[in-house]
């Protein structure tokens, strides 16, 4: 009774299947498996685009004003990561930055939307975060500590000063300086001379003999 | 705002703005009203480009704050008006045709300034103006002037809101934003400024402010050392202008189509007249009386009165009403009908197929119709027509309905109407759209990353020529020079132009689509 129709092996629709079109024992179109394919194809063309000398201009129109955007001050690009090597032809293509600065009608923005000029109070801020670390730490080696790291921070300090000035925005077309020159500092911070252990010809080579590997 | 309204508008914002604008637009798409904390902390940007992209997308009118009761100020940007940035060669070639290079130029400013003041309008157009005149000859500022001033009339630019007169009082602090007012009887009020002067050399402007609303004088640094006149009194497109002008072509059209083009004439002059008295969402113009329209006609015209009598009541007659009749003082009052001449159907055959747009057109007429009507009234082949109502169904374009015959709702005793539900396809259509725009442009910026290095190189050959011309070189050098970019490089950069410029063009004329379905369902909800 509740089994009888799928007995027999054949789909029973509920209602006359003649209503929607399908003439008795026509094979019905396939069960849709997968998701529809992202570029199927179309038979029928699409309509032809509108040509004439309206649409001509406003085409013109329209790259011009994609081109003329690029260049205004309102547009803002990401930095590009400071490049390893200088191009001679940089020289020449910085002249479209000169126009860049448009500062805008303070009146008319929330006030904290303007940029606060931070040039001066940056130096202090960094030397004070500096500052305060040694009296956190009482011990007294550790304070010897800190008195070498000192002497290593307060350079390192300035190259941060200089780093959270251009980060202030106001330089934003100057390059960062480089840091690469720290490294031989931070390098090393024990006692160690770094030239004392010297990487033999055979210091990776070593590994590829088979004999040192477990035998088992 | 639909994913597909998001991905356009942060599209166009990395197209026209960069990327660090489009990541706060989209920011603040996504999740509405936000202040300046929690956008720093939600797009991990650093306060200060949060701070510049801010200000930029806030003079574009693209973002706008709000002072909250507390005390902070939260921004919400506004995605329609991102999506326009679509139409901005619309608008800019509709001023050229109708106001000419001064006009197209003064729209262009705007548009790409975002606002401005009216005399660092006028100062600029000028200059561009004279840049492509002969030498010798310079631009007047008063030309220019007159034509901002026509522009303002009727209606095309308007002034943005105003900074209000705050009353200096030491104690209290002034509020962390200010709240921007302005009068809609002051909209297009025009500054009395005297701006003598000509392109490239500025002669000193003589000064006479406007008594209403006098901002206060400003220290600017940079190129002027003195204040303009006009300073604080900004000025932005009026997009709904452009709109409604765009409508009114439309209609226009429409009845030229069905008629002939003289009654599509009677329809532009009766339009020109309540261009400025209609207000931009009614449903209907006011009244005209034919008396006036005989007397607006434009002069090439000589039809005889009762030959537009004729025409007026032959308008109202047609079953699309266009035109509608409304009184009988002064020979017959007329109005005209903005919403009907638009219908989702010449969007429709793309897609689909003649024969579905047939189906289509054929169902919003009769409304309701079953399966075996549909064929008979198509003339399509049963099967042809019952695989195209599938897909339509499918993609929701057309609906059905169901009528029961017995209480118990049994399928087999019930009628199945087709039915087509017009806004609800309306507003499909549309999201249809953006998402081909939105596809059109990834293609395109695609297409041109791809070839990037090849377009650098064709630049450079370019710049090298241009400056070894104007050295004075010879021939056969500039030949060299050319012979650096190969032949099938070449073929290479063809057929990317063609395609970039084809895309282009596409994007123009979805944008048209996209106009046409947006005033109709902002008719169709508007509709009291």
């Amino acid at each position: 009774m509740a089994g009888s129709g799928r007995g027999r092996g054949r789909a029973a629709f509920t209602f006359n299947i003649e209503a929607i079109g399908f003439t008795k024992g026509a094979a019905l179109p396939d069960v849709a498996c997968t998701p529809p394919p992202p570029f199927p194809s179309t038979d029928n063309k699409p309509v032809p685009l509108k040509t004439g000398e309206d649409e001509d201009y406003m085409l013109a129109l329209k790259q011009d004003l994609r081109g003329t955007m690029k260049k205004m001050p309102y547009f803002l690009a990401v930095e590009e990561d400071r490049e390893v090597i200088e191009r001679y032809s940089k020289k020449y293509q910085d002249s479209e930055k000169e126009h860049a600065a448009w500062t805008p009608d303070w009146r008319r923005l929330p006030r904290e939307v303007k940029p606060k000029k931070k040039t001066k109070k940056a130096g202090a801020k960094p030397k004070k975060t500096k500052s305060s670390e040694p009296k956190s730490n009482l011990d007294v080696l550790k304070k010897i500590e800190e008195l070498e790291k000192k002497d290593d921070e307060e350079e390192k300090s300035e190259d941060e000063k200089d780093q959270t000035k251009d980060k202030e925005g106001e330089d934003d077309e100057e390059a960062e300086e480089p840091e690469e020159y720290d490294e031989e500092e931070h390098e090393e911070e024990n006692d160690y001379i770094s030239s004392y252990f010297e990487d033999g010809d055979d210091f990776g080579a070593g590994s590829d003999d088979n004999m040192d590997e477990a035998t088992y | 705002m639909t994913q597909a309204e998001i991905k356009l508008c942060s599209l166009l914002l990395q197209e026209h703005f960069g990327e660090i604008v489009e990541k706060i637009g989209t920011y603040l798409i996504r999740t509405g009203t936000q202040p300046l904390r929690m956008i720093v902390n939600d797009t991990g940007l650093l306060l200060d480009q949060v701070k510049k992209a801010l200000c930029v997308l806030i003079q574009h009118n693209l973002v706008t704050y709000q002072l909250q009761k507390r005390g902070f100020v939260e921004y919400e940007a506004q995605c329609k008006r991102i999506l326009r940035i679509l139409r901005y060669p619309r608008y800019i070639y509709t001023a050229k045709t109708l106001y000419n290079d001064t006009g197209e130029l003064i729209v262009e400013e705007l548009l790409l300034n975002g606002k401005m003041t009216m005399s660092a309008v006028v100062r600029k157009v000028a200059d561009r103006l004279t840049e492509t005149m002969e030498d010798g000859k310079t631009m007047d500022y008063a030309d220019v002037s007159n034509t901002f001033v026509r522009l303002a009339d009727t209606h095309f630019v308007q002034r943005c809101p105003l900074v209000p007169e705050i009353p200096e009082s030491p104690d209290a602090p002034p509020p962390p934003a200010p709240t921007l007012v302005i009068n809609e009887k002051d909209m297009y009020v025009v500054p009395r400024l005297n701006l003598v002067g000509k392109g490239k050399r500025r002669r000193s402007c003589d000064e006479e402010d406007n008594g209403e609303h006098k901002a206060k004088k400003q220290k600017q640094d940079g190129e002027s050392s003195e204040p303009p006149p006009d300073d604080g009194i900004y000025w932005q497109v009026n997009i709904d202008r452009f709109h409604q002008h765009f409508r009114d072509q439309g209609i226009v059209s429409a009845v030229a189509n069905r008629m002939d083009q003289t009654s599509s004439e009677i329809v532009r002059t009766m339009l020109r007249m309540s261009e400025v008295t209609t207000s931009s969402g009614a449903p209907y113009t006011q009244p005209l009386s034919s008396n006036e329209i005989f007397r607006s006609l434009p002069a090439g015209y000589n039809i005889v009165k009762q030959v537009l009598d004729q025409y007026l009541t032959l308008l109202a007659d047609d079953p699309l009403e266009f035109v509608g009749k409304s009184g009988d003082s002064g020979g017959g009052m007329y109005t005209v009908s903005i919403l009907c001449g638009h219908l989702p159907a010449p969007a429709f055959p793309g897609p689909f197929g003649s024969r579905c747009a047939r189906i289509f057109r054929l169902l919003l007429r009769k409304k309701h119709l079953e399966q075996k009507q549909v064929e008979d009234f198509a003339m399509i082949p049963a099967k042809e027509a019952k695989d195209m109502l599938y897909k339509m169904l499918s993609e929701n374009f057309v609906s059905l309905q169901e009528i029961p015959k017995t209480p118990d709702h049994a399928p087999s005793r019930t009628f199945y109407l087709y039915t087509v539900n017009v806004p609800s396809s309306a507003r499909m259509l549309l999201h249809r759209c953006y998402k081909s725009v939105a596809n059109l442009m990834e293609r395109r910026q695609y297409e041109t990353k791809e070839n990037k290095r090849l377009l650098e190189k064709s630049q450079r050959v370019e710049a090298i020529l241009a400056s070894m011309q104007a050295t004075g070189a010879e021939d056969t050098q500039l030949q060299e020079i050319e012979e650096m970019i190969t032949a099938p490089e070449r073929q290479q950069l063809e057929t990317l132009k063609r395609n970039v410029n084809k895309i282009d063009a596409s994007e123009n004329q979805v944008d048209e689509t996209i106009f046409v379905l947006e005033s109709f369902i902002e008719s169709t909800v508007r509709r009291p």
